[in-house]
């Protein structure tokens, strides 16, 4: 028996709902999110830049596998001075500012909406409905250091950091709940904020989109130096030596 | 071929892995690792486990889902994993946040009150 004693009526009217909030609000904003999100319009264009890019990558790193005429030909169709295709396109340089694309602006207020409003209503809410509990006591000694992140809302001195406070009991949940998330809702789903808060430190560079013009400039250097080197040269020998071995 | 061709030492046969085979398995080798994280940590909080009792409780209780594995894929592993080990160690911590919480859970409801 624990040194302190609760009000029953706290496992029914604090400690429950809470976990029950907390894991139902990550299914609801899972599917708000699925209805907000908009399908992302891809031009044409776009698919066929990176489809070269992707060609020509797979000729530089494969093209040893074709005769040294079949790889001098499709090098040509790239590379080639008047005709070849990174020669020919012409792309506009990309650098527009996304803050200027209304549907990138868009599409960051959707987050915004799914992600970062509902955490603080509902943290707000739980912080306001259910402060001041203790309401339950970590099976495990805790040292002092973790008083402030288990007590929050509680600040007792003397109280056994190992008691955990209504407010830091849903962080725990919010933290917590996420592996179940992605065995309820299947993998890559929209309830797990944390994963949020991470692409939206690291979102910016990636959501960048690439500059097509550098790139087909790289791809065509990268292919003009790229020597070819037959690796099938042996090929009718080691297959011999392979059979009468 | 010309006579001078220098016949290569024969290699062992490269091994090919297909990657959307081997995610998959990674997600599903996930799905019951998260499973029983969460069922153990019930099982700990229920029976009233504390302190370092409870954290050896889910060492065993990973190392028999491991051994569940094994028996499971039976003496043709390497079909499906690249080393058995990996199958131990991937998302231990991961699943220890949950088996945790699941502990915490069920420790309050049965026993802090």
């Amino acid at each position: 028996m624990p040194e302190l004693l609760l009000d029953p009526n706290i496992r029914f009217w604090v400690f429950l709902p809470i976990v029950i909030i907390t894991f139902l609000v990550g299914i609801v904003r899972h599917y708000v999110s699925l209805i907000l999100s908009s399908q992302k319009k891809i031009e044409l264009i776009q698919v066929q830049d990176s489809q070269v890019m992707i060609r020509a990558r797979l000729l530089r790193e494969n093209g040893k596998y074709l005769p040294r005429q079949s790889f001098a030909m499709r090098r040509h169709w790239f590379n080639n001075e008047e005709t070849g295709y990174f020669k020919v396109q012409k792309r506009a340089a990309a650098s527009q500012n996304p803050m200027t694309d209304p549907g990138m602006m868009t599409d960051m207020l959707k987050g915004n909406l799914t992600n970062v409003l509902p955490m603080i209503v509902i943290g707000g809410w739980i912080n306001w409905m259910f402060s001041g509990f203790l309401t339950t006591k970590v099976p495990f000694p805790l040292t002092l250091r973790f008083k402030p992140m288990l007590q929050r809302g509680v600040e007792l001195a003397y109280l056994d950091a190992s008691w955990v406070s209504s407010a830091s009991w849903y962080f725990l949940n919010v933290f917590g709940l996420r592996t179940i998330y992605a065995l309820v809702l299947g993998e890559n789903n929209a309830a797990d904020q944390s994963k949020i808060m991470q692409e939206q430190m690291s979102g910016a560079a990636m959501a960048m989109p690439p500059d097509p013009k550098a790139a087909f400039k790289a791809e065509w250097e990268a292919l003009e130096i790229t020597e070819h080197k037959w690796a099938l040269a042996n090929v009718e020998a080691d297959l011999l030596q392979s059979n009468t071995e | 071929m010309s006579a001078v061709t220098k016949f290569k030492e024969n290699k062992p046969e490269p091994v090919a892995y297909s990657e959307a085979a081997l995610r998959n398995n990674a997600v599903v080798v996930e799905y019951c690792r998260t499973s029983m994280a969460a069922l153990s940590g019930s099982t700990a909080g229920v029976l009233g486990l504390t302190g370092l009792n409870g954290f050896a409780f889910y060492v065993f209780a990973v190392v028999m889902l491991w051994i569940m594995f094994l028996v499971k894929v039976g003496p043709h592993w390497s079909k499906y994993f690249i080393t058995r080990q990996s199958v131990l160690t991937n998302g231990f911590f991961g699943a220890l946040f949950t088996y945790v919480l699941f502990w915490t859970f069920i420790y309050g409801m049965v026993h802090v009150y």
